[in-house]
Order: structure tokens, then sequence, then C-alpha cells
């Protein structure tokens, strides 16, 4: 046995390279078939691995090819041939792996591989070599019934690639569906219980990866999954740079772009490395955007550095060589002083962190002045450096900063070192732009001055205040001096009739600026000139004249807005000599506002004398207000329209003239107007007055009593006012006036009498219808004069009664009137005023006398047939029952009447009058009427009392058993 | 939704500050039973809201879908139901909320490992700090009445409190479980709370029933009978869901 094992190889040995040599011989060459020695799988992977030998190598070493196939499913359906070239060496084992797309789990392949030797050592070759035998590649995955199985179980991928995803369906299991988030996917059936899904172009959706769940309808409700990690695509670094400040340390930097880590622990962030190939070192970055490299090697001049970034599926480098010496970033200038030598001059010191004196930087120098740069320069300079800023401004803040540069191999330069500083005031170094405005008041020169803030160039410091000399011309040793705080720009001074020079200037802590002059003569403020109209521009006006002498100083035009709501804030510009026109433009200028400009001459002697007034407008546009119309002289056909109040000037353009519009009903117009027509049959006329002077108007040939309706508004270039109301005016009656004419006086006349009478009714009453007549005045007296008789006045003594009855009557027939023509004097007591008053407030006996007054009843007097009847008279039921003789009556009367006055209890001569009244009215009505002749005895009787406050009252009463009468005849009155 | 959610989020932070420190000073338990028990109480309801963990979950792993929502909330990881609580003895029920919570915070700490990134899930984090103090105050309120938190038996309820880890689990498998253990997580706690409002209520009661006595003697008497009751004993559980 040991003999034969000794005897075997010995045996191969000889007869192998005589089978070789053989075959050369033969023309047939030997075959070296490969034979597989593993095949493993790397499921997560989808990676198959083939191990396989070339048995029977009898060279050392042999360039061979192999031919690979891959089948799937069954050993006839190859789906994959590829071919390998290696130098294979005597017995060794080769490695060849392939990555399936679809999940080794899912379905079964077969792989075998033959040979074929290409090396010049060998005899060539025409065929390949025997293929191996098959080899199975599967993995074992039991499928329980009801389930279904998702492979691979998770992926990473990277964003836009494909993925194929395979279904294995567990028995019983049919209509599957799958989900990939929230969207359905559908697959390939691939046997009956196999499917793929494809998916190309994959896209990244989250860091949790993608989720793709399937779910069967008759399996249970949890569903079956996979996870795609859809990583984004690893980004090259950008920008990658190193440098130094020390020459210690490099510090390299990059961009390191998207984050492609993933959670489930799937891939971490990319990682950065950096290796440099002279020193051979590489170093792992804890940062993904920059690295410090340590300079270990002082000599190393030169750096090749290679910065690669990897993460689980991809890897990429970038790669930069450089000498250090090119990539100095030096440190910030350091120790930065500034110094102000004087008002404009300033010096900057620093220092610089360098290797040594020999060391050339370049350094860049700027001056900024509220953030702008005003001054920049380059200087070279080695370790410490100054520069000198000249030509500041006085009293200004500055920012000076500094930065260097390696001057030989500028690569960078370093951070800004800055200082801020401000140089001292200087005294202000220009006059002020002075004017002024001159008005004459009570007999006095009004001045105000004005002048414009220095600029601060101008004033290199805060000013204080403003000096201001007033000096007399006509007598020079007067000199007045005031001064005027800042911030004022202005003053106003009350001079005198005479010639002044005024000498302004400007003080600050540091000194006075050159003076201004200006010169006022005697007629300063009385110039009158023509006002010429002119018009502007949106940028302005232009304004032009004409000079008035040949040896002018110069000219100033000012100007100020002519507004009703807007202060006149003057304003001036100055002009040279041989200036004959100027543009004033302005922000301040507006549409519809009227601006004044006045231009002034300078003579040498600094007097300013008025040359022109211009006036005009930017725009003009339409006026904004109508004027307040009042009517005049009012008739019935017609009427004066006046605006004599309006204020034009303050109007938004130049007023061109007014229009008079005037609306009424079938109205003919004045020739002069237009007739406009309108919708509601009424007619419009419009009157046009192009003076713009005349603030009147006639409206005539109106019809009375109609109605119009009238507007005036003015008119501009721009157009005319605004459209409002019209107002509504009534032409009177033709008639109205004249009667109006008579009824108003009359009824002046007419009150006027009524006050009259009125006032002066007592002595009227006194003159016409007193209470007591007075028999001489009375008109009977006439008669009785005409008849010559002697006895003027009747006198009651002289009267005889014709009878005289005393009616003592315990009970008498009820009385029908109460205050009645019976002459019984109890019986008129009977119906006092109940209201008479007494003192006690009983009503007792008053003492009547009854008198016939002829005033009220004249026509009784003067009737003949009420006149004295000569005939008998009867007695008439209800009637005088007899007659008295007047002259009895008169005693009665006057015995009952002193009777009266002595019973009386004063001494009073109160007395109740019973006065006659017009006409009977009371009492028996039937005895009224029936015999117009006989004597009327129910007369009514007007009651005039004069009470005596004591009187006790009457008893009123129809029992009275005490009644007198006294009767007068008719006759005898 | 979206206004309440700032609101929950600062809520969540200042609890998780309180627990914080009252994990901190776990040595120094608060000495007021009623005090501990409303704040425990407190904790509970709010880590019962499944807005404080689940739903930043089930966003940030794309399982916001009606199939895969299913899938969370009807087949939960169990934990011990709200009947099963409820039948417990008082220190029992100490004891197992403690232990299961012990459970879960070890769940939550493997869970953080899948998550490098804490920032992209930060209510992760805020979880654990709120989970450990409730056991901090569980302890105190167990020290309080004299009762030493012992482990309980594990019950098959109990169990279910850990993620299986028989066969390495896919990771959409995985998803899947930690969103159930979370649905489960969250039932849990609603549930404790409500066990912890009875217990409030019923101290309330038996204050007003009989005002002079104490509070504290009344739960040391209970603590001294502790014995686990015939439903925790019973093999069975019931599965909750959190609502």
């Amino acid at each position: 046995m040991a003999f034969s094992a000794v005897l075997h190889p010995a045996f191969l040995l000889v007869v192998l390279p005589l089978k070789a040599s053989l075959s050369e011989v033969l023309g047939e060459p030997f075959q070296l078939i490969p034979e597989i020695l593993t095949v493993s799988i790397q499921s997560k992977l989808q990676q198959v691995n083939l191990q396989w030998t070339v048995p029977n190598l009898t060279h050392q070493e042999l360039k061979m090819g192999f031919q690979i196939e891959i089948s799937r499913m069954n050993a006839s359906n190859i789906i994959w041939v590829e071919d390998y070239s290696t130098t294979v060496k005597r017995n060794q084992v080769l490695h060849w792996n392939w990555k399936s797309e679809i999940p080794l789990e899912c379905v079964t392949h077969f792989i075998r591989i033959r040979a074929m030797v290409d090396d010049a050592n060998y005899p060539p070759q025409n065929s390949w070599s025997n293929w191996s035998s098959w080899k199975e590649v599967s993995v074992q995955v039991s499928v329980a019934p009801n389930t279904l199985l998702i492979f691979p179980k998770s992926k990473l991928l990277e964003e836009g690639s494909n993925v194929t995803i395979c279904l294995l369906y567990g028995q019983y299991l049919y209509n599957v569906s799958c989900m990939l988030q929230k969207e359905p996917i559908h697959g390939e059936q691939l046997d009956s219980h196999v499917s793929l899904i494809k998916l190309n172009n994959v896209v990244f959706h989250s860091h949790s990866g993608t989720n793709i769940y399937c779910q069967a309808m008759n399996a249970t409700k949890t569903p079956f999954g996979t996870v795609l990690f859809v990583s984004k695509v690893l980004e090259e670094p950008k920008n990658f740079s190193c440098e130094t400040q020390d020459f210690k340390t490099l510090k390299c930097s990059w961009e390191p772009g998207v984050d492609t880590a993933l959670t489930w622990s799937q891939q971490d962030s990319q990682n950065y490395t950096l290796y440099e190939s002279f020193s051979g070192r590489s170093e792992l970055s804890d940062h993904r955007n920059s690295h410090n490299w340590k300079i270990t090697e002082e000599s190393q001049e030169t750096y090749n550095f290679t910065l690669t970034t990897e993460n689980n599926l991809r890897k990429r480098s970038v790669n930069i060589i450089f000498n250090l010496t090119h990539r100095v970033h030096l440190k910030a200038p350091h120790d930065v002083t500034l110094e102000t030598v004087d008002a404009k001059k300033a010096n900057m010191t620093w220092k610089m962190h360098s290797r040594g004196d020999n060391y050339i930087l370049l350094c860049q120098v700027e001056l900024q002045h509220e953030t702008e740069v005003i001054h920049e320069c380059n200087v070279s300079v080695h370790m410490s450096a100054s520069y000198l800023f000249s030509d500041l401004e006085p009293d200004t803040e500055y920012k000076a900063r500094v930065r260097c540069a390696d001057a030989n191999h500028f690569w960078k330069w370093s951070d800004w070192a800055q200082k801020a500083f401000s140089t001292p005031e200087a005294a202000p170094s220009q006059a002020l732009d002075v004017w002024r405005q001159v008005r004459s008041e009570n007999g006095s020169h009004v001045v105000t001055l004005f002048w414009k803030p220095l600029l601060k160039s101008q004033a290199n410091g805060k000013i204080v205040s403003y000096n201001i000399v007033v000096e007399n011309q006509d007598r020079p040793s007067e000199a007045e001096h005031y001064s005027v705080q800042a911030p004022a720009l202005g003053t106003q001074l009350s001079l005198d009739m005479c010639s002044y020079k005024i000498h302004i200037t400007a003080n600050n802590s540091m000194g006075v600026s050159p003076e201004s002059v200006m010169a006022l003569s005697n007629d300063s403020g009385h110039e009158e000139v023509h006002e010429k109209r002119i018009k502007g521009t949106k940028d302005g006006f232009h304004i032009s004249w004409e000079p008035l002498s040949g040896d002018a100083l110069g000219y100033v035009v000012d100007w100020c807005a002519h507004s009703r709501d807007q202060h006149c804030d003057l304003k001036w510009k100055n002009l040279g000599p041989n200036t004959t026109s100027t543009n004033i433009t302005s922000d301040a200028f507006k549409p519809g506002v009227r601006y004044n400009f006045r231009i002034f001459e300078k003579s040498v002697q600094q007097n300013a004398q008025l040359l022109e007034k211009q006036t005009g407008y930017t725009q003009e546009l339409a006026p904004l207000e109508n004027p307040k119309v009042i009517i005049n002289n009012f008739t019935s056909n017609s009427f004066i329209l006046s605006w004599p109040g309006y204020d034009s000037d303050f109007q938004s353009a130049f007023i061109e003239g007014y229009r008079v519009y005037l609306k009424s009903k079938e109205m003919q117009c004045h020739p002069k107007g237009k007739r406009t027509s309108l919708s509601d049959n009424s007619v419009l006329c419009e009157y046009e007055i192009k003076d713009p002077e005349q603030k009147s108007f006639t409206v005539e040939n109106l019809q009375p009593e109609s109605l119009y309706e009238f507007l005036v508004t003015p008119y501009t270039s721009a157009g005319q006012g605004p459209n409002e109301t019209f107002t509504k005016v009534t032409t009177p009656d033709e008639n109205s006036h004249m009667l109006l004419k008579i009824i108003l006086p009359m009824t002046l006349c007419v009150l006027l009498i009524v006050i009259a009478c009125y006032w002066k009714s007592q002595w009227v009453k006194e003159k016409c219808y007193p209470d007591i007549p007075n028999p001489y005045k009375s008109s009977i007296l006439s008669l009785i004069k005409s008849k010559k008789n002697p006895h003027l006045i009747m006198n009651v003594k002289d009267c005889i009664p014709d009878v005289l009855e005393v009616i003592n009557k315990v009970e008498g027939p009820k009385t029908q009137c109460i205050v009645s023509g019976k002459p019984h004097n109890e019986d008129v007591s009977i119906k006092p005023p109940s209201s008479v008053p007494t003192e006690d407030g009983s009503s007792g006996p008053v003492p009547f006398m009854f008198f016939e007054n002829f005033t009220y009843d004249q026509s009784a007097f003067d009737s003949g047939s009420h006149g004295l009847n000569p005939g008998p008279l009867k007695d008439t039921p209800g009637q005088l029952g007899l007659l008295t003789p007047p002259d009895k009556l008169l005693n009665v009367l006057e015995k009952d009447y002193m009777k009266s006055l002595a019973e009386s209890p004063t001494e009073e001569t109160s007395l109740i009058y019973v006065s006659q009244l017009a006409s009977p009215m009371c009492g028996d009505k039937d005895s009224l009427v029936t015999n117009s002749p006989k004597p009327v005895h129910c007369s009514g009787y007007k009651r005039q009392m004069a009470v005596p406050g004591r009187l006790p009252s009457l008893a009123l009463s129809e029992s009275n058993s005490l009644t007198s009468m006294i009767l007068l005849g008719q006759g005898e009155q | 939704m979206r206004a309440q959610l700032p609101q929950r989020t600062l809520l969540s932070l200042a609890l998780s500050l309180l627990f914080l420190s009252v994990a901190r000073t776990t040595r120094r338990c608060p000495s007021s039973f009623p005090q501990l028990l409303s704040q425990l109480q407190s904790q509970a309801n709010i880590t019962g809201d499944t807005g404080s963990l689940l739903e930043p979950y089930i966003r940030l792993q794309n399982l916001n879908t009606p199939t895969l929502r299913a899938a969370c909330a009807e087949f939960p990881v169990t934990f011990p139901s709200e009947d099963t609580l409820r039948a417990l003895s008082k220190p029992r029920f100490l004891s197992t909320v403690q232990a299961t919570l012990g459970r879960v915070l070890q769940q939550l700490s493997a869970l953080a490992q899948r998550f490098p990134k804490t920032r992209a899930f930060p209510e992760l984090e805020k979880t654990r700090g709120n989970v450990q103090g409730i056991r901090n105050n569980v302890f105190c309120i167990a020290q309080l009445l004299n009762h030493s938190l012992e482990t309980p038996k594990p019950t098959q309820a109990s169990s279910g409190a850990s993620l299986s880890t028989a066969t390495t689990p896919s990771i959409f498998q995985t998803k899947l479980d930690s969103c159930r253990f979370l649905w489960g997580y969250h039932g849990f706690m609603g549930s404790v709370g409500k066990v912890f409002q009875e217990w409030r209520d019923g101290s309330n009661r038996s204050r007003r029933h009989s005002p002079r006595r104490g509070l504290l003697p009344a739960w040391r008497k209970g603590a001294s009978r502790i014995r686990p009751s015939r439903s925790s004993q019973s093999p069975m559980s019931r599965v909750q869901a959190p609502r």
C-alpha cells in the first residue's frame, strides 16, 4: 500500500509530460479542465462566490482564460456568460464572484466553468476545454402555508439604481397586492410561487428607508414587507484646499456635500480621510468639512494630499499638490494704533506675525467713513509698519483697517485688523450762504436774514453760534452786534431807513468762518416791478431775466411757494455775474402750487436790487374749489351773481375765466350762452367769462315764478372747477314787488296808528268815550248851543219828576230781569256781581244810582220815535207803572242818593255805576218787540262800578221788603 | 392638531425636566403622598398620549398608511391590561408598573440605538426621561407605603413587554414590532393613570368618610397585605390598546 502510494505520483510525473508531449506530437492540445471547488452564496449581497482550481497544470505559471456560465431555474436557461482571464499558478485556488439581480433565495441558479490556455509558452489552443459539471446555487427557504416571504429583507442601494424584489408565496395564498409606501406596485410571475417586482431608478425617500409591503387577501392581516434604504449619491468633496498660518499646522477644508447617513444601522455618515503621499501618512478627519494636519517634517515643502470620502456604497477622492510657502494665510495684524497729527492727518501703525524681518509682506490699508471706503492703498512692509493718512476732514469719524498677505506668493489676505478714530475740529472754512428779505413797516426796515447751514466739510466742527454785525453806512460809527445760537438758520432785524451793511459769520470751538456781507440801501423793500407769468415743468422752472447793469456782482433768485396751507419757506440760489438764466429744480416743487420767484441783481457794494418777479406752476391743475356766489338785484326777470371775496391766487393754476351754468325748464338761453338740453327736459345754458378779473354776472331774460339752478366755476388751462351742486333760486311774481311796495308801508302805518292809539288809549278814551260822560263836553251841548239856550247844562234840580213811586213790597212778583229797566232800586241791586268785594266777604245792600247815559243811546236820543212823546203814556204790563216828573224824581233821587251816602259806613265815594248798553237783551222777550214805540224798559247795562271798599254787601234776594224804583220818562230825560 | 403640538412639546419638555430633577433627587422622596399620587397620575396620563412618542415614530418610519397603522394597532405587544392592573393589590401594582417600565426603558434604549441621529427623533429621548421619572416616583410612593418593590413573577402579559429575539427579524418587521410596542406602552401608561386616578378617588372618599384618620396608615395597612389578586394570577391576560 505504501509502495503504491509512492509509485502513483511518480507514475503521474512521468506519464503526464509524456501525455503532453504526445499531444503536441499528435497536434491535439491537452485540455486543462477547471474543477469547481466551492460555490458559496452571500445572501445579503446577492452574490455567488465561485472557487475553482486547474488541476494537472504542468507549468508553474500559465496564462489562462475561463468562461463561466450561469443558468437560472434550470441549467438550460443560461442568463449569464462571462470570460475571465488570469495567470494561474500551479495548485492555485481561483476566485470569481457574481452578483445576481434577483435575490438568490427566490430562484435556483446553476453555474459551470471551462478554460482555455492563452500562454505563449503553451501550445496554442483553438477551443475551450470541456465544461465542468453544473453546480447548483440555491438558498433553502421554506415558506409556510398562508405566508409570504419578500426578498431581500432589506436592501441598501444608491439613488437612481435598479432593484428586483421577489415574493415567495406559501401554500393557499392568492391575490397578493403590494405597495411602495402608499403607491401600489405590480410584479411579474416567475412561477407558481415566485413573482418578481422590478423597481428602476429608485429615489431617496427618507433616512428611515422606503417601506414595501404586501398583503394577501386570504391571509392574515399582518403585512409582509421589506425596507429599501436608498442612499443619496455620495458627492465628491469640493473646494479642497490646505493652508497654514504658522507653519506648524496645515488646515485643510472642503465642502462635504450631502450627508448619506441612513438609520437602522444601514449606513453611517460618509467619512473623510486625508492621505499625504510624500510622508505616507493618512488621517481620518473628525469633521465633515475640515481637518488640521500637523506639520511634523519642517523640511517638507511640497505636499500631495488626497482627500477620500467613503460610505457603504461608494468612494470618491480629490487630490491637491502644493508648496507650503505658497499656502500661507497670515494671521490678522496686531497692535494697531492710530495717532492724529492734526485736524487733517493721522498716522496708523501695526505689527505682523512673520517668520522674520526679511520676509516681505503686502498690506492693504483702507480708510472708511460711514461704511464707505474713501481711501485704499497697498504697502510693502516687514514685521511692523506705519501709514500716514492725510487730507482728512476735521471733526470726522473714520475707521482705518489693514490686512496683509505674503508678498512673494500671494495666497490669501489675512483677516482685517481695524481701528476707529476721529480728527479734531478746525475753524469753519467757508463763508455762509446768506440772503435776506426786506419789508417796510411803520417807517422802518424789517430785515429777515436767512443762511444755509454749512456742510460738514465746511463747518469743520460743531457750529456753536452765528455772529451778525450790522453796520450803519450813514453813521459808520454805529455798529451793532448780534449773536444767534445754532442751530437757528435765520433771524429778524428791525432797522431804520438808513443804508446798512450786514456781516454774518459762523463760529465753532476752533474759530470763525469767513464773513458774508450784504448791503441794504434806503429803498430796499420798496421796489415795484411787474410780475411775469412763467410755465414750469415737472423738473422745475427755467428763469431768465434782463440784466440791469453791466457790472453786476452776481444774481440771486429766491422763491417760495404761494400756498394757503404752506408757510413760505424762502429758498434762494446765488448765480454768477454773467448769468441771465437758470433752472430752478427742487424735490419740494409740487403740482398745483404757485411759486413766486424774484430775481435780484447784486451790485459791487453787495446791494441787491429787485429785477423781476416771476410766478408760475410746475404743473397747473384744475381749480380745487368754486367761488362762493352771492345773488344781488333779484327780480322776477333777472338777478346778478357775484363772488367778490373769491381769492384766486391760491388756486391750483392761473384762473383764466369763469363759467356760469344756468339750468331751468323751458328756458331760452341768452345769445351769449351755449344751450344744452338735458335728459330731464331741462336746459343748461353755459356762459363763459373770459376775464378772470370779472367777478359778477347778470342773469337775464328769466321767467317770473320759475325755478333756476346755477353754478359758477372757474377754469384754468387744466380744466374747470369741481362739479358741485347747483344753487336753486326761484324768481318772484311780477306784481309781488309792487304789492310789496304798497302793502309794506300800509302795514307799517296801521301798525304805527295802533301803537299810537294804544299809547294814547287813555286820552282817546277820555276824549271819545269817557266812563262818565262830561256833560260839558257832550254833543248835546252843540244842539243846545244851537238853540241858544242859556242853560247849557241841564240841572238835575231843575228836573221835576213826573212820578216818583216808592214800592215797599214784601213779596213781589218774580223779577224777570235781573238788571232791567224796572225802576226799582232794590231790584237793581238784587243782581250785583257776587264778586263785589266786601270787607267781611258777605254781600250787603249797596245803594245804586241810575243815570241815563246818552252817550250809549245816541240813536235813541236822536230818533223821533224814541224822542219826546207828547202823548199820554200808558201803563203797560211789565212796564212803567207810573211816570214821575223829572224834578220830583230828581229830588227823590237826590234825597235818596244823599241818604245812601249818609248811610254809607265809610266816607268813600265809591259807587257802582250802571251804564246802559246798546240794546235790550234780557227780560221778557214778548214785551220787547210788541210795541216798539213804548219805552224800552228792559235794557242791558254795562255795569261800571266803583265799589266802596267797606260797603256791606247787599242782601240779594227776591223777597226784599223794600223796592225803590225810579222811572224816567222818555221824554223828560 | 398643529396648534397642540408645540404646547405638547413644551409640556413634555417641562415634564421631562421635572422628571429628571425627580430622578436626581431620588434619595429624597417627597413626603406628601397625595402630591406624589397626583404627580404620578399626571405623568401617566401624559405619557399615555400617543402623540408623545408613537405618532412621531409612525411619521418617522413612514408607517402612516392605513394598512401599516392597522398592523401596528391590531397586534400590539402585550402589556398588562387595565383590568389586570386594577385587580392587582396596590403593592403588587406598583411592582408591576416598576418592572414593566424597566423593560420599557430597555426597549427604548435598544430602539434609540437604531437612530444614530438623535436629532431626527428627539421624542425618544424625552420619553426615556419621562419613564425614568415615573419609575422614581413609583419608588418613592412604595417607600411611603413602606413597601419594597419586588420583581413580580413574569406573567404571560408582562413577558410581552419585550421584543422577541428568537430569530433575527427583518427591519420591516422590527419597525412594526417597535410600533406595536409603543402602542402597547401608551395603552399601559393610560391604564396606569386610570388606576392612580382610582387611588386618588379612593383616598378622597376615605378622607371624607373618616376625616380624622390619616391617609398613610391606610395605605400602609393595604401594603401589609401584598397578595396577587386572582386576576393577576390568571394565565390569560387581556390585550389593551391605547385610547
